[in-house]
């Protein structure tokens, strides 16, 4: 009965109702830790059955009845103590040996052929890197099934710590020093995870989420052109856009015409997105910007607009030329993601609408973050209200930006 | 001369003052004790609301009770107000009031020294507590990782209120334990040799040497996080090319020791409880004490195993992996003693009794649960998620607080003379009981199902709700079972059942003298021949397997004088063991006894505002600072110079 | 000030036969090396880390300003300090055998005068005890001169702090024996005031132990 316990209590957590339960195999390194998971819940719940029944047994049988005899005074015996002194270090043997085999297993070196992937841990956001590919990207991952991938983790600030828990974890991502993690997606159909900054970092730590797609190398090879290429705006005219396909783009960066628009990639099926990676956090009151402004949204109006707004100062736009920043993320294929202010609202029109207006409120930022910019918005640092003179835009002018972000697939 | 029972007052020599005067100039270790216990008590309450505000917001996602920074500065003084100022004090209410009577002392081996200890513990929690009232409470964690709490991303006061209260907290500790490890060396009745020493002594001894050695370790992590966010030292900054990490290794060099400075006090009170309410000797009491020590020992040698997840390698992954797994075999060892002293006993199932039984339980899951983040591979999934929220819970609630609770109304009677009502008590425990597994058992799997700890708010749709909604009730619970205690508590000093100096029918020096104890505590220190001095007197039937001896005894008697009682009587120190039911003032005794003074208060309060000055500098007031600064430097040099310079005691 | 701490009531009697200041006085040092031992290995965690100069043993120039920066560490001049600290010792030694002694005869001759005179060594203790401090201070502002201050980098930041502390127990050491003093001076330390000299004598001892590791993984290991 001991030894069912584990196994159904893992069963049962691994179920769809926990989707970011620990309890999934869909990696070597995730099947490693639930195997040990398993053999030390196998002795724990042996130990704990033998010792809280031998507790109450002892509790039940020698309560104190009146006219009871005197206790025999036992004051203790060599036989016993050294029983219960071995056989513990017997069980620890059993499950200290393959933690060590586990150990030298997960972290010595990643396989030589296994995706890099640089994460850098930012107050309150994620930067992903993928040197061969030549991307930089914020707060989402994609990783082909099958390979292995290695996680390169630093910091620009404070000490974070990346996990996804369905996948594995969790390594800390520390200022002056290079960590590594990896593990292989290996058994999993496409699929989204979610995943957590889980060192205490600040204000916003709770806010510092993201996601993680497993997809098949093909579309991992479509998505990884798609983004290694320079902004997409303006967007494809639907003629030329008719044949964007994988296919198309698997052939990617013709450098012989730079000036034709190119077609975006592979982007995670915003349908096949189970619920638990779309976010359900609420825009706080007083921040939504009425739909029909935001349908009037013009991409061209809004990229004009944008090349004169305080958003350059810090974001970058590959292929726009006036937005070098590098503080925020990158937001060269903003529309190809499906979250917003790391793993925190849905990408849409709606949302980043308000993140625009009054990013502070959105989420507690620190005073060195990205400030309100909507017109007469109280930011939260300043306590003063925004003016056109301090870059403040109105909602107009907001929506028209929106339209040229999302429009950056 | 016997004063009734039924109206224990402390007996008052000459000097005495009273009233509130009375407490402040206190040296007298059982009225320290007294105050420590009251103190942390409070702060119990302090902490236990920052709990309950917490698990408001958490229960339910996406919640707007507080804001992030109310929240992380309510988690980050649950954590320091449960460590620092309620389970530690706690444990040194017990120290103080319960091991010169155990050892047969009249006293502390630094009676000022302690007072003194106390005084600068009060005035540190409030210092670290206060600023959370103006919203400015400290907001890094109670672990304080750098560079989060450098200058550079905490610029506010808030964790200048934490290195600078730790700091004034740590003086205490360190002082106390100097005291404390003195006493037991030192002042040890005739014939009490180490193997003789009722077991929560054993334990408070293994306690004072962990914080002897460990506390300089923080001490000097703090001063380098002082300097840096006083003086501008770099010692933490990464741009100058700091380690991050150095940080992080010295708090758990510090921080792990730690735990067992929180954990074996209450292990040595359950000791006491055990074999009392089973009417037998403590089973194996060597191997205890022995597993004690190993434990203090091993637990300078894993303080790593907090750190799985920085990346130090695989090989010392390997290391600290095993030697935390290590520490499992001697506290397996005595949860079994503490089984097998129940074993063919016959057991009275008092209040004290069930929270005893209830931290071998606890603790019990505690431990398993520890084992599985032993193991670092496995560690990475559950390190910093909510299972080890419910790790140490199970751990330092349902075992250091279990135990506290064991302690506390094992020994009201010999505190207040009176017990504590057991009716109450019984529903105090099945209702702690309760909420507290209602708490912290869903937390197990919230954390394995990838719930982070330290968060302020939680998408819905995660598969936590009920789990968080399951802990907010069981804590919502735990609140009323804590007043009913304190109803109990409080009634029970002027109200409850009067006790008598033995209800228990214990084995140890303290039961052998009236209760509540004189100033004096022996009017004639008992010279001990074995293990359960009192059973020698009371069961000698119980005995006859123990070895006696009267080891040192001789000696003693050369070097032991005598005191010149009212009457004129020469008594001698010193009397085989023996017990003493009249209460005579020391003056009646002619015992000497230190006097009181307010001294040691004064030099805590300089100690106070030493270290208020650098706030205040912080802010920019430096004129002002270098003033308190001034102010401080000649409170505490002055009244240490008048402290010193006065004799502890009249002339005699 | 001899009668300050002493124990309760039962006066004569301690466990081991020790006095209670001297037990804790021996806890206290326990404490006290884990306090240096912290500070030592910060010091040595930190050595060749720091991203900016000047650094103790090798030459640096500033890429900026193309100000160049010799060694900093100054060894002979802090040999002799060192020397200096390490005779303090032998005084304290002379001082507690003077008061210890105190009463008994004194050998004839003038060394007999001299070598019973324990104001003469607590005084020589005291003297010593401040020309290392007074080396410390020229070495701490001639580096401060060279342009290493607590803040310019991780050796500045971890060497101050290291040798601070150590000068900050040497002072504590030159006011606690030279309060000693005072009283010798006063009314004279009798052989049951012998305690109070010993602990003194115990803590200072250890102050020079931890002077040598300092002074030779500080200073003598590049």
């Amino acid at each position: 009965m001991a030894a069912a316990l584990p196994l159904l209590l893992s069963a049962c957590l691994g179920g769809p109702q926990y989707p970011n339960s620990t309890f999934t195999d869909h990696t070597d390194f995730n099947r490693d830790a639930s195997e040990l998971w398993n053999t030390m819940m196998l002795w724990g719940a042996i130990v704990f059955v033998f010792v809280e029944v031998l507790l109450v047994y002892t509790m039940w049988k020698y309560r104190r009845r009146p006219g009871g005899p005197e206790p025999e005074h036992v004051h203790g015996n060599t036989r016993l103590e050294l029983t219960w002194t071995v056989l513990p270090a017997v069980i620890l043997v059993f499950i200290a040996v393959p933690t060590v085999r586990s150990i030298w297993r997960f972290q010595s070196g990643a396989p030589a052929n296994a995706l890099q992937i640089d994460v850098i841990g930012h107050q309150w956001w994620w930067e992903f890197r993928y040197p061969e590919q030549g991307i930089v990207t914020a707060n989402e991952l994609y990783l082909p099934v099958g390979r292995p991938v290695n996680f390169n983790l630093t910091s620009k600030d404070v000490i974070h710590s990346f996990w996804i828990p369905q996948l594995g974890g969790k390594r800390d991502a520390v200022t002056n020093r290079t960590n590594h993690l990896w593990f292989t997606p290996d058994s999993v159909t496409p699929n989204a995870f979610n995943g957590s900054c889980n060192e205490f970092c600040g204000a916003s730590h709770a806010n510092m989420r993201f996601r993680a797609y497993v997809v098949s190398e093909a579309d991992f090879a479509s998505w990884a052109a798609g983004q290694a290429q320079n902004a997409v705006f303006p967007p494809p005219a639907p003629d030329t856009a008719g044949g964007a396909s994988a296919a198309t783009v698997s052939n990617p960066a013709p450098a012989q015409a730079p000036a034709l628009p190119l077609a975006p990639g592979y982007m995670f099926p915003a349908e096949q997105l189970p619920a638990h990676v779309v976010p359900q956090t609420p825009i706080p009151d007083g921040l939504v910007i009425p739909d029909e402004v935001l349908a009037a949204g013009d991409p061209q109006r809004g990229f004009e607009q944008y090349n004169r707004s305080l958003c350059i100062g810090c974001h970058r736009i590959r292929g726009n030329p006036r937005s070098p920043g590098v503080i925020g993320p990158d937001l060269t294929h903003l529309g190809s993601r499906h979250t917003l202010g790391a793993g925190l609202f849905r990408n849409d029109a709606r949302h980043l609408a308000a993140w625009i207006k009054n990013a502070r409120r959105m989420k507690p930022l620190s005073s060195t973050s990205m400030p309100a910019v909507g017109l007469g918005e109280i930011d939260p640092f300043t306590k003063q209200p925004v003016t056109a003179a301090l870059g403040g835009l109105n909602d107009q002018q907001i929506a028209d930006i929106v339209a040229y972000l999302l429009a950056l697939k | 001369m016997a004063t009734v029972a039924a109206s224990p007052t402390y007996t008052t020599a000459g000097a005495r003052r009273t009233g509130i005067m009375d407490w402040l100039t206190t040296v007298d270790h059982k009225k320290i004790g007294t105050l420590y216990l009251h103190t942390a008590l409070f702060f119990f309450v302090v902490g236990g609301v920052e709990a309950i505000i917490m698990r408001w917001q958490l229960m339910r996602p996406n919640s707007t009770a507080v804001s992030a920074e109310v929240f992380n500065q309510l988690f980050t003084m649950h954590g320091t107000t449960m460590v620092f100022l309620v389970i530690m004090p706690l444990s040194a209410a017990f120290f103080n009031f319960l091991i010169p009577l155990q050892i047969g002392a009249r006293d502390v081996a630094f009676p000022r020294l302690n007072a003194f200890s106390y005084w600068v513990y009060l005035f540190g929690g409030l210092f670290i507590t206060i600023p959370i009232l103006f919203n400015a409470a400290p907001d890094g964690g109670w672990f304080a990782y750098t560079p989060l709490t450098g200058k550079a991303y905490s610029p506010g006061q808030n964790m200048n209120f934490w290195v600078l209260g730790i700091q004034i907290l740590g003086i205490s500790s360190l002082a106390a334990a100097f005291n404390f490890a003195t006493t037991i060396i030192n002042m040890r009745a005739p014939g009490m040799n180490l193997m003789r020493m009722p077991m929560f002594t054993w334990m408070s001894f293994v306690v004072q040497w962990l914080i002897i050695l460990a506390f300089p370790v923080i001490t000097i992590a703090l001063f380098f996080m002082q300097f840096d966010r006083f003086f501008g030292t770099n010692f933490y900054v990464s741009a100058a090319g700091a380690d991050p990490l150095l940080w992080q290794h010295l708090f758990w060099i510090f921080g792990h020791p730690e735990v067992y400075i929180l954990i074996l006090p209450a292990f040595g009170l359950v000791s006491e409880v055990l074999p009392t309410y089973s009417r037998k000797p403590l089973f194996g009491y060597p191997v205890v004490a022995y597993s004690g020590i190993l434990i203090g020992f091993l637990g300078f040698g894993v303080w790593a195993h907090h750190m799985f997840s920085v990346g130090m390698g695989p090989i010392a992954d390997t290391v600290f992996g095993v030697t935390t797994m290590l520490i499992a075999i001697p506290t397996g060892v005595k949860i079994f003693n503490w089984i097998f002293t129940m074993w063919g006993g016959a057991i009275r199932f008092t209040t004290a009794m069930k929270f005893a039984i209830a931290l071998i339980a606890m603790f019990t899951i505690g431990g398993i649960s520890g084992i599985s983040h032993a193991s670092p591979p496995s560690d990475l999934q559950q390190t910093d998620t909510y299972y080890i929220v419910a790790h140490f819970h199970y751990v330092l609630y349902g075992g250091a607080i279990m135990g506290i609770f064991a302690g506390i109304y094992h020994y009201f009677p010999k505190w207040y003379g009176r017990k504590m009502d057991e009716r109450l008590g019984s529903i105090h425990f099945w209702l702690n009981f309760i909420a507290f597994n209602l708490t912290f058992f869903p937390m197990h799997y919230a954390g394995m199902l990838g719930m982070p700890r330290r968060i302020y708010t939680y998408d819905a749709g995660q598969g936590w709700e009920t789990f968080n909604f399951l802990s907010s009730w069981g804590a919502f619970l735990m609140a009323p079972a804590f007043l009913i205690f304190i109803w109990n508590f409080f009634r029970s000093k002027t109200r409850g059942e009067v006790a008598g100096d033995n209800p228990w029918d214990a084995a140890t020096l303290e039961w052998s003298i009236p209760s509540p104890p004189p100033e004096y505590n022996f009017a004639q220190i008992p010279m001990v021949t074995s293990r359960y001095p009192l059973w020698d007197l009371t069961h000698p039937e119980r005995m006859k397997d123990i070895p006696h001896s009267m080891d040192g005894w001789d000696e003693a008697k050369l070097r032991t004088g005598e005191h010149v009682t009212a009457t004129g009587v020469h008594e001698p120190d010193v009397a085989p063991m023996h017990i003493e039911s009249e209460r005579k003032s020391a003056k009646e005794l002619g015992i000497p006894m230190p006097n009181p003074t307010i001294k040691p208060l004064w030099v805590a309060a300089g100690i106070l505002v030493l270290f208020s000055s650098l706030p205040v500098m912080y802010a920019g007031k430096t004129l002002a600072a270098f003033a308190m600064m001034a102010v401080g430097a000649v409170m505490f040099v002055g009244f240490l110079y008048a402290w010193l310079t006065t004799p502890m005691e009249d002339a005699h | 000030m001899a009668h300050a701490e002493t124990q309760t009531a039962s006066h004569h009697f301690t466990t081991t036969g020790l006095d209670n200041r001297k037990v804790a006085i021996w806890m206290f040092i326990g404490s006290e090396c884990m306090l240096f031992a912290s500070l030592i290995s910060t010091y040595l965690i930190y050595k060749g880390k720091s991203v900016v100069g000047p650094f103790p043993h090798e030459a640096w120039t500033n890429p900026a300003t193309g100000q160049a920066f010799p060694p900093i560490l100054d060894i002979p001049v802090t040999s002799v300090s060192t020397f200096v600290l390490l005779m303090s010792s032998l005084a304290m030694v002379l001082a507690l055998a003077a008061v210890e002694n105190r009463g008994k005869p004194v050998p004839p001759g003038l060394s007999g005068k001299i070598l019973s005179s324990s104001k003469l060594w607590l005084f020589m203790t005291c003297l010593m005890g401040a020309t290392f401090l007074g080396f410390q201070a020229y070495e701490f502002t001639s580096f401060v001169h060279e342009g290493l201050t607590i803040r310019t980098n991780l050796f500045g930041s971890s060497f101050f702090t290291l040798t601070g502390f150590h000068g900050a127990h040497v002072t504590a050491g030159v006011i606690w024996l030279g309060t000693l003093l005072a009283i010798d001076m006063k009314r004279g330390l009798q052989p049951k005031d012998a305690v109070w000299v010993d602990i003194a004598a115990l803590y200072w001892h250890f102050v020079d132990v931890v002077w040598i590791a300092i002074f030779t993984l500080v200073y003598l290991i590049q």
